[in-house]
């Protein structure tokens, strides 16, 4: 489970801060539909 | 359209992609300069493919120059393109 | 003040003509999660943002959206184009038809039209963004039951493409949020 740190208040959403370190090539980012691999999460379809 | 115009307005779409994706970015994160600088970079890239692709194929945008007569209207629209 | 670009932002293809995916697919262009009711949101909600980044953030998001909403009347324009009326009657779209032929219209999955009344501008910017965010996951949301729809690849192809967005501005907003929760704070305590 997620700890709370000084700075976090309750009642209150947090997302954490994205830090640019790395990019995909322009074709590629364009076909994930993203150029920053760290926010890439495909989705795996699943029949129900 | 043919190959090669395809070809060219894919290679645009990404690099459009690219920038608004900084774009978006530098938003949130306006003091980050290496993303500002790839920022620019980008842009540059973008402008210089941009000009090539309106001289050959007419124009994508407002405020650019047209042979005659009036190219803006000439089809196909983006709706209409055949992707594959 | 916008200009248009005579271009999509992606390379929207469908695989074969299906009347019945552009009837799922509709949502999306006037429904309750759908683009139009993105765009109108994030644009109309810039107005009372109280720092820079929120309001540089909702214009150019709200901005994108538009795009998306042409690449969604792109789809259901070629799913659509060339159905015979023995399709669409099969694809119980013959309401729509009598209403519009095949001209595309702002209505959800079940034939609604879109109302303001999907979308919220509180005033408030925390109730707001949070609202953003939401909308954001439940467009998300949407385009995975639409992707478990489809049995074609081409149209899942722009599908995944348009959820991944979905994804990212998310992010985003949540950075915007941080942002403005600590302004506020900020106002309040100092
Ligand atoms: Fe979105």
């Amino acid at each position: 489970m997620f700890t709370p740190n000084d700075q976090m208040r309750l009642a209150r959403a947090y997302v954490p801060f994205q830090i640019f370190s790395q990019r995909l090539n322009p074709m590629e980012g364009l076909m994930k539909g993203t150029i920053f691999p760290e926010l890439y999460f495909p989705y795996r379809r699943h029949h129900k | 359209m043919d190959r090669e115009q395809l070809c060219m307005l894919k290679e645009l779409m990404a690099l459009e992609f690219t920038v608004l994706e900084f774009h978006l970015y530098l938003d949130t994160h306006p003091t980050d300069q290496r993303a500002l600088m790839e920022y620019n970079s980008f842009v540059q890239q973008l402008k210089v493919l941009k000009q090539k692709y309106q001289e050959r194929y007419g124009p994508l945008s407002w405020q650019e120059p047209s042979s005659y007569p009036w190219q803006w209207i000439e089809e196909p629209w983006p709706w209409e393109i055949c992707y594959e | 003040m916008w200009f248009y670009e005579k271009k999509l932002q992606y390379p929207a293809k469908v695989g074969r003509a299906n009347v019945k995916m552009a009837k799922y697919l509709i949502t999306q262009y006037g429904g309750p999660d759908g683009e139009l009711a993105a765009s109108l949101r994030y644009l109309t909600q810039r107005y009372h943002m109280p720092t820079p980044q929120a309001k540089g953030i909702l214009t150019d998001i709200g901005t994108e959206e538009l795009a998306h909403l042409e690449i969604i009347a792109t789809l259901v324009y070629k799913l659509m184009d060339r159905a015979s009326i023995e399709e669409i009657k099969q694809a119980d779209l013959g309401g729509y038809y009598a209403d519009h032929d095949k001209a595309v219209y702002y209505v959800n999955g079940s034939g609604v039209p879109w109302t303001a009344a999907y979308i919220q501008s509180k005033g408030d910017p925390v109730a707001d963004l949070h609202e953003d965010m939401a909308a954001e996951e439940k467009a998300r949301a949407t385009y995975e039951w639409l992707i478990n729809l489809s049995d074609d690849p081409d149209l899942n192809d722009t599908l995944k493409f348009l959820r991944e967005r979905e994804i990212v501005h998310f992010q985003r907003f949540g950075e915007t949020l941080q942002i403005v929760q600590e302004h506020l704070d900020a106002k309040k305590y100092y």
